[in-house]
């Protein structure tokens, strides 16, 4: 009978390619999660931005930090993201992988060194209402996912030299870009609530 | 891969991590309070937690692999095979999904214990009608570590031990997809009960379990531990549900298609959607509280441009698929147990599944139920008393495909079997009285009383823990290589079941006669009844201690070894020894037939166990 081998196969091929496949669903199954946890700190922008209580979202004289220097970190994010997932595609040669991978790792540490710095700048307190406080949260709340991640990528970067394993394991260390992909999209919703519709 | 020769070589056990745990616990504060910020050292609290619980999963061995990712660090393996056998096992980082369920499955009996007895305090307050036993302060904080204590046992008390232990069996998987997730899902719950109970240090809180602002904005320190320990469960909830559905999903042994999927292996893939899916939202709720009372934002403070309904909506819209996590293992329990003692084909499997995905679903759909007399515009309590009356209707074909599968059964009553028909009886009522609870006008006049009390623990005592005790029965033979005795089992359960309605179904009748929930004093006229309740309830943990010497019994005196299928089913764990082989299955089984198939003529067994010669199972 036609029964479906694909989860146990004798040859290390095989072995390989389940591992990439449970790479895969693990990283889906991990980004629906940390979408429903970003959705909740969008729930709590729009809900406290209509509520208004005491006229508080904004108080007088409180406004989003600098447009420009939000869209630099916003720019730095995407570029890490899509720079990774260039480097990290089945097509792409293995040296271009040894290339990408550390500039990628270089514009993901400047993301959050500039989101770092905003953040001690932002020229509002924390406890000046309701704005203050969701910005405050999300970018917090983001910058430290992607320095996390951050954190993940060096550890690719790492193992990408002659001795490591993220060569034979290539398709785990793709799906990996997914992630990024994913923290720089949240980032631009992110700026768009928070810089934009503010 | 290729590594450098370099060790690292920190003993990893627990006693490590508490070693570290304790300064890791005083950096924290010491940074709390460097930052000055002016608030009841709460930052420096919160931080001290999370440094402990950060350092103890370092002394346990959480860092080793990272560091090995990174630096390329030999780092010591935490599956040793040779160190892999003794009871040492038990106390270590074990990435062996066996080890793991029992390491839950004992870490979770000790919860229960202080949970129970918490229960056992309240009750005995409750004794006198006035407030002279517990002073109103001391009772709330009471309620509220009980309450919480049981949201974080019975968050996992079926995944935990019986879902770690049992999924691979069941679908022919010789590992976990992510075993140090699993691990980590084990890990963070001692730290968080530890963390919780030590709010007693900080006069506990008083919120009880759902931490409703602007008090939990302002309570005292204790405060911190159900911000902290939640979270840490929130983690558990997310890192388990992304292993139990990676390995539902990907490791499959060939020939376990959808439709052959064991029941309670579908209950567990339903629990596992919504606590990954409804876990963040309560993270997300608990940081935004975590920096109203440590940087002093304010989301939930209505006078500085927050909202305490804020939190209601994120606390709620996590509370409520939270009580299906609890109830969607125990569904699938009674639909598994039934028909292999039933010994007829489950009737109606493809409904069953579809009755447990339709109560996931609409489980999304209904928090605002909560928030009935809290404030809700009224135009939206229509849609939300509907959709929380539609629950029923998934709920009743579960029960349809457990009637349907004992109609004209010859029933083999076996333990577990009376365990399950307790349920069935124990869960209509809670499930019924839900329905009261639903609906707005009555809503509106039970909602704060006795009656909902009684509802809730009708579905997460009646219910689920009777489901418990009915795995326990079933499983444990397989899991401990031990049988429980069936004689104290029987005792247990009648024990059981008696004291527990005896305790619970009075307090419906307290709860229409207007008495309130989470208060210590009541109206003298109900002195009877609850003296009544309170002696029942004594009696009711009396039969948890019935289960507890049954347990001790059986293993450490009069030990009767399990044979490899003593309740002769048919399903894929049964077919494993006893002791089960570390790697689980010799061979990866193909799987050739369902698992319900008693009584057809010619029906196959369940699985060529001969399997793929040479098979990997990805290990
Ligand atoms: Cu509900």
């Amino acid at each position: 009978m036609a029964v479906r081998t694909r989860a146990y196969e004798a040859d290390a091929a095989a072995a390989a390619a389940l591992d990439t496949r449970l790479a895969g669903i693990g990283t889906w199954l991990f980004l629906a999660a940390d979408l429903f946890f970003f959705v909740a700190w969008w729930f709590a922008f729009f809900y406290l931005r209509a509520l208004n209580n005491h006229q508080d979202w904004k108080a007088q004289g409180i406004g989003p930090p600098s447009k420009g220097y939000g869209a630099i970190v916003l720019v730095l994010a995407l570029a890490t993201a899509i720079t990774y997932f260039l480097g990290s595609r089945q097509a792409t040669m293995a040296f271009l992988f040894r290339l990408l991978t550390p500039v990628a790792l270089v514009l993901g540490i400047a993301t959050c060194l500039f989101q770092g710095y905003e953040m001690w700048h932002l020229g509002f307190g924390l406890t000046e209402g309701g704005y203050p406080s969701v910005f405050s949260g999300l970018s917090g709340a983001w910058v430290i996912q992607f320095a996390l991640a951050t954190a993940w990528l060096a550890s690719i970067v790492t193992q990408t030299g002659p001795a490591g394993d993220t060569i034979v394991r290539r398709q785990p260390a793709a799906s990996f870009a997914w992630i990024l992909l994913y923290l720089a999209a949240i980032g631009l919703v992110n700026y768009f609530l928070l810089y934009v519709v503010a | 891969m290729v590594v450098s020769e370099r060790r690292l070589s920190l003993p990893n056990n627990p006693i490590t991590g508490i070693v570290l745990a304790i300064p890791g616990y005083f950096a924290g504060v010491w940074l709390g309070t460097l930052f000055g910020l002016d608030d009841d050292q709460n930052t420096g609290i919160i931080l001290g937690y999370l440094f402990a619980t950060a350092a103890f999963l370092i002394g346990i061995g959480f860092l080793n692999y990272p560091l090995e990712r990174l630096f390329g660090w030999q780092v010591t393996p935490v599956t040793d095979p040779a160190e892999n056998t003794g009871i040492g096992r038990f106390f270590r980082l074990s990435l062996d999904h066996k080890v793991i369920g029992i390491q839950y499955l004992v870490t979770i009996l000790i919860m229960l214990l202080f949970g129970g007895i918490g229960a056992m305090l309240i009750r005995t307050s409750l004794l006198v009608p006035d407030s002279t036993i517990t002073p109103p302060g001391n009772y709330i904080s009471l309620i509220g570590l009980h309450a919480v204590m049981m949201i974080f046992i019975t968050s996992a008390v079926i995944v935990g031990p019986f879902g770690n232990y049992l999924v691979p069996l069941m679908i022919g998987a010789r590992r976990m997809a992510f075993p140090r997730l699993e691990a980590l899902s084990f890990w963070v719950v001692p730290p968080a009960a530890v963390i919780l109970a030590a709010a007693t240090f900080w006069g506990g809180f008083p919120t009880g379990w759902t931490g409703y602002p602007p008090l939990s904005v302002q309570a005292g320190q204790g405060m911190d531990s159900y911000i902290v320990g939640f979270a840490l469960i929130a983690v558990a909830l997310v890192t388990s549900g992304i292993n139990m559905l990676a390995t539902i999903i990907g490791l499959r042994a060939p020939g376990m298609t959808w439709t052959r999927l064991p029941m309670f292996v579908w209950g567990i893939f339903t629990t596992s959607i919504l606590g990954l899916l409804a876990a963040p939202v309560l993270a997300a709720a608990l940081i935004m509280l975590a920096m109203d009372r440590t940087v002093n934002t304010s989301f939930f403070l209505a006078s500085n441009g927050g909202s305490n309904y804020l939190w209601e909506n994120l606390f709620w819209f996590f509370g409520h698929p939270e009580v299906y996590i609890f109830i969607l293992p125990a569904f699938g329990i009674i639909m598994e147990i039934v028909p292999h003692f039933a010994r007829k084909p489950l009737w109606g499997y493809r409904t069953g599944v579809v009755g447990l995905f339709g109560v996931a679903l609409l489980s999304w759909f209904v928090w605002q139920h909560h928030l009935f007399v809290s404030g809700i515009a009224p135009v939206l309590r229509p849609f939300y008393m509907l959709s929380t009356e539609l629950i029923s209707i998934p709920t009743g074909i579960i029960f349809l495909v457990v009637l349907g599968t004992l109609w004209r059964a010859r029933v083999w009553f076996t333990v577990p079997m009376l365990f399950c028909m307790g349920f069935l009886f124990n869960f209509l009522i809670g499930g019924i009285s839900g329905v009261y609870l639903s609906d707005v006008p009555t809503d509106v006049t039970l909602h704060g009383s006795y009656f909902s009390m009684a509802h809730f623990h009708y579905t997460i005592m009646g219910g689920e823990i009777f489901a418990l005790m009915a795995a326990a029965y079933y499983w444990l033979p397989k899991m401990t290589g031990k049988m429980l005795s069936p004689t104290i089992g029987r005792i247990h359960f009648w024990w059981m079941f008696i004291a527990f309605n005896s305790t619970f179904f009075p307090l419906f009748i307290v709860g229409l006669l207007n008495m309130p929930r989470r208060v210590a004093a009541y109206n003298p006229d109900l002195v009877g009844l609850n003296r009544w309740v309170t002696i029942s309830a004594y009696f009711l943990f009396g039969s948890m201690l019935v289960f507890a010497g049954n347990l001790i019994y059986s293993w450490f005196f009069v030990a009767r070894p399990a044979v490899a299928n003593p309740w002769h089913a048919r399903s894929l764990e049964w077919q494993v020894p006893t002791p089960v082989p570390a790697a689980n299955f010799d061979r990866v089984p193909v799987i050739v037939a369902g698992p319900y198939e008693y009584g057809i003529p010619n029906a196959r067994p369940v699985a060529d166990l001969g399997g793929i010669v040479g098979a990997t199972g990805g290990g």
